[in-house]
């Protein structure tokens, strides 16, 4: 934090005390001050959370600002959307860095390109060779080759990593090229903003003016009529001008529903390729390209073991790598099967079921053949109070009722009776196979 | 006559100090690392209700300060996805109970939008949830796709032993001794979820300031029934 917010974040000493932790964190953390001396900036990241401000604790600020510059010169707090642009997440080395273009006349438009998705690191393999050619001519000659270039696929496969590929490889030849790349929902959030501040102009103009434009996802353009039409019109201009553009979608262009037929049929004009799930070897190849990054040597056995089990995505097979190489990293233990199995449990595993003493009592008198009542009776027959301690014990491990909950729980029972059940059926277990296996079926059965 | 308690209260914030992490160190040291350096994409951590997922979050915008967002979603699930509006600015963003807006469609999109926003440009995502991803019901595919990126991690619940141990370090951390006689005494006497303890804990707290007393098991008994 910058040495002018010292006022604020005595503030925050105070608020962080006073306030309930949610709503500390929730609104009052993410403000980032800005203090020239006479007026207190906070920067909310939205109007939600500065009317929220105004409303609930504004008041409050200003006493806490107004107690704490005794003496000093900050007269006024304003609350308003903004972030402090100095410590935009970009500047850290190693991150994608945006590029502005320049050009006087036109606002400039964020490149937004990722600077590690190269074609260098990108992995080839038969599902995608076709897609990465086409990619790497486009790459070598915009505008000219194939255009536009319409890659289609379902999700995680390297659409968008090819993309930004051929917009780092345009940059490499020509650091001038004005080359952005833009999710489909930006676009359609951007125009939205540019017809709301009347700024649609500019933004025509910002669009129109690239080199290179990489749409993301361009099936998120469906239904929306305004967008599509702006959209065919920037299309339409870029072509025109031999710019390249470059488009992704998880299907083929004809198969979107709700785009516009026109667009459909202009997106056929150049090359339409296809990105398949990676076969095995491929999925092995890219773990291995993906643990050399980032500086792990990663055996073959466990590429293939992730590979096997993490089929169709190379997202979710990079989240796996991601978090075997977070376990390595904190136990610096060497990479084998076993390690990577145990790392990837948590991936694997199935959804925590949280069992109440219901579905316990409900289950065990179906596996002992008595009635639910009979569990919560009187009755003292060893047919009903077995069951019953089979109950109380797996109400004990399963849930989180203390013992005179499980005894409330089991016809008004006292706590001792629950305890006296549980150790029962604990040393039965260790003698009579019979219990131990009847006790394991059941935990089975409610936690399978 | 009882004796007035001032409202003054040592700080009992979400921080990494306070979380017991017995069987979670590698995921705290993860999400350490993640707040301290700006390391990685971020994690998905997901777990049995009351483990300790919203603490963690916290602790991780605790760490992170002003370049963080903390995002319950319990709070904005009816409100809309509005509040997600301009969250991208902020390098680090914690969804906490994803959960809850999944399956929604307007919700998913938002989601979406502001995961491409905050991933492309570097940034991290932390995402809680009471499933693991692949048992979550998000319908968006795209989205589930982006989120496929995080690591995941299963939030570990704390057996009976760990339990005392947890909530002897928060008791320390608030600058009580709580003897493990008396930890043991309140799971046996009180519902054992972590959060019912923590709640628990405080209010001990406070009596035992108010009556001048420590947490024997005879002023705990006390408190309970009273």
């Amino acid at each position: 934090m910058s040495a002018e917010s010292t006022l604020w974040n005595q503030c925050i000493r105070v608020l962080q005390v006073e306030l309930p932790e949610q709503q500390f964190n929730t609104w009052i953390r993410p403000l980032q001050a800005v203090d020239d001396g006479s007026v207190l900036r906070l920067l909310a990241p939205n109007r939600f959370v500065v009317d929220w401000l105004q409303q609930h604790y504004l008041e409050r600020i200003l006493e806490l600002v107004g107690d704490s510059a005794k003496g000093g010169t900050c007269a006024e707090v304003v609350v308003e959307v903004g972030s402090r642009q100095t410590e935009a997440p970009a500047a850290k080395p190693g991150r994608p860095q945006p590029v502005v273009i320049k050009k006087a006349s036109v606002t400039p438009v964020a490149s937004r390109l990722n600077p590690t998705f190269t074609f260098e690191n990108f992995v080839e393999g038969k599902s995608n060779q076709l897609a990465r050619a086409a990619a790497s001519q486009v790459g070598e000659n915009p505008g000219k080759s194939y255009n536009p270039l319409f890659i289609y696929g379902g999700v995680g496969l390297g659409k968008t990593h090819l993309m930004h590929a051929v917009g780092n490889a345009m940059l490499k030849d020509n650091p001038e090229a004005r080359v952005s790349y833009v999710h489909s929902e930006r676009f359609v959030g951007d125009m939205v903003k540019g017809l709301q501040h009347n700024k649609i102009s500019e933004f025509k103009r910002s669009y129109r003016s690239l080199d290179a434009l990489l749409i993301d996802d361009i099936q998120f353009f469906a239904g929306k009529e305004r967008s599509q039409e702006e959209f065919f019109h920037t299309f339409n201009a870029l072509l025109e001008g031999q710019r390249q553009i470059i488009l992704t979608c998880d299907r083929y262009p004809k198969e979107v529903n709700g785009l516009e037929e026109r667009l459909k049929s202009r997106f056929g004009w150049g090359l339409t390729v296809a990105i398949e799930p990676p076969e095995l070897e491929t999925s092995v190849a890219i773990l291995m390209s993906k643990a050399s990054l980032e500086g792990v040597e990663l055996p073959e056995e466990v590429a293939f073991f992730i590979a096997k089990r993490i089929r169709s995505n190379v997202r979710e097979l990079e989240g796996a790598l991601r978090r075997v190489i977070a376990n390595y990293r904190f136990t610096g233990r060497a990479i084998n099967l076993d390690f990577a199995k145990e790392a990837l449990r948590d991936l694997l595993a199935l959804q925590d079921r949280l069992v109440s003493i219901e579905n316990i009592q409900k289950t065990v008198a179906e596996y002992f053949k008595i009635r639910v009542g009979d569990l919560l009776s009187k009755k003292r027959s060893r047919s009903i109070a077995r069951p019953r301690q089979f109950g109380m014990a797996l109400a004990k491990e399963l849930t989180n009722h203390s013992l005179p909950e499980i005894g409330d729980a089991f016809g008004g029972r006292d706590h001792t009776t629950v305890l006296h059940g549980c150790r029962r059926i604990e040393s039965l277990r260790e003698v009579d196979k019979r219990v131990d296996d009847d006790y394991l079926n059941l935990l089975r059965t409610l936690t399978g | 006559m009882s004796q007035l308690v001032l409202p003054l209260q040592l700080a009992d914030h979400a921080v990494f100090a306070s979380f017991y992490e017995q069987g979670n160190e590698a995921l705290v040291a993860t999400l350490s690392a993640l707040a301290a350096q700006g390391e990685g994409h971020g994690c998905w951590l997901w777990g049995a209700a009351s483990t300790g997922k919203t603490h963690l979050l916290q602790a991780v915008c605790e760490s992170a300060g002003d370049r963080s967002a903390y995002v319950p979603l319990s709070m904005f699930a009816d409100a809309g996805p509005g509040i997600l509006d301009g969250l991208a600015s902020r390098h680090l963003v914690c969804l906490d109970d994803i959960g809850l807006v999944a399956g929604d469609a307007a919700w998913e999109t938002a989601l979406f939008d502001l995961c491409n926003q905050v991933l492309d440009s570097g940034g991290q995502l932390v995402v809680s949830a009471d499933t693991a991803p692949r048992e979550s019901a998000i319908g968006l595919a795209d989205l589930a796709s982006r989120l496929a990126l995080l690591p995941v991690f299963h939030v570990q619940a704390l057996d009976d032993e760990q339990r005392v141990a947890a909530l002897k370090l928060r008791a320390r951390h608030r600058g009580l001794e709580l003897p493990g006689e008396t930890a043991r005494y309140l799971l046996k006497r009180s519902r054992r979820d972590m959060a019912s303890l923590y709640t628990l804990l405080d209010r001990l707290d406070r009596e035992a300031l108010r009556a001048q007393r420590r947490l024997t098991i005879p002023f705990v008994r006390d408190v309970l029934q009273s």
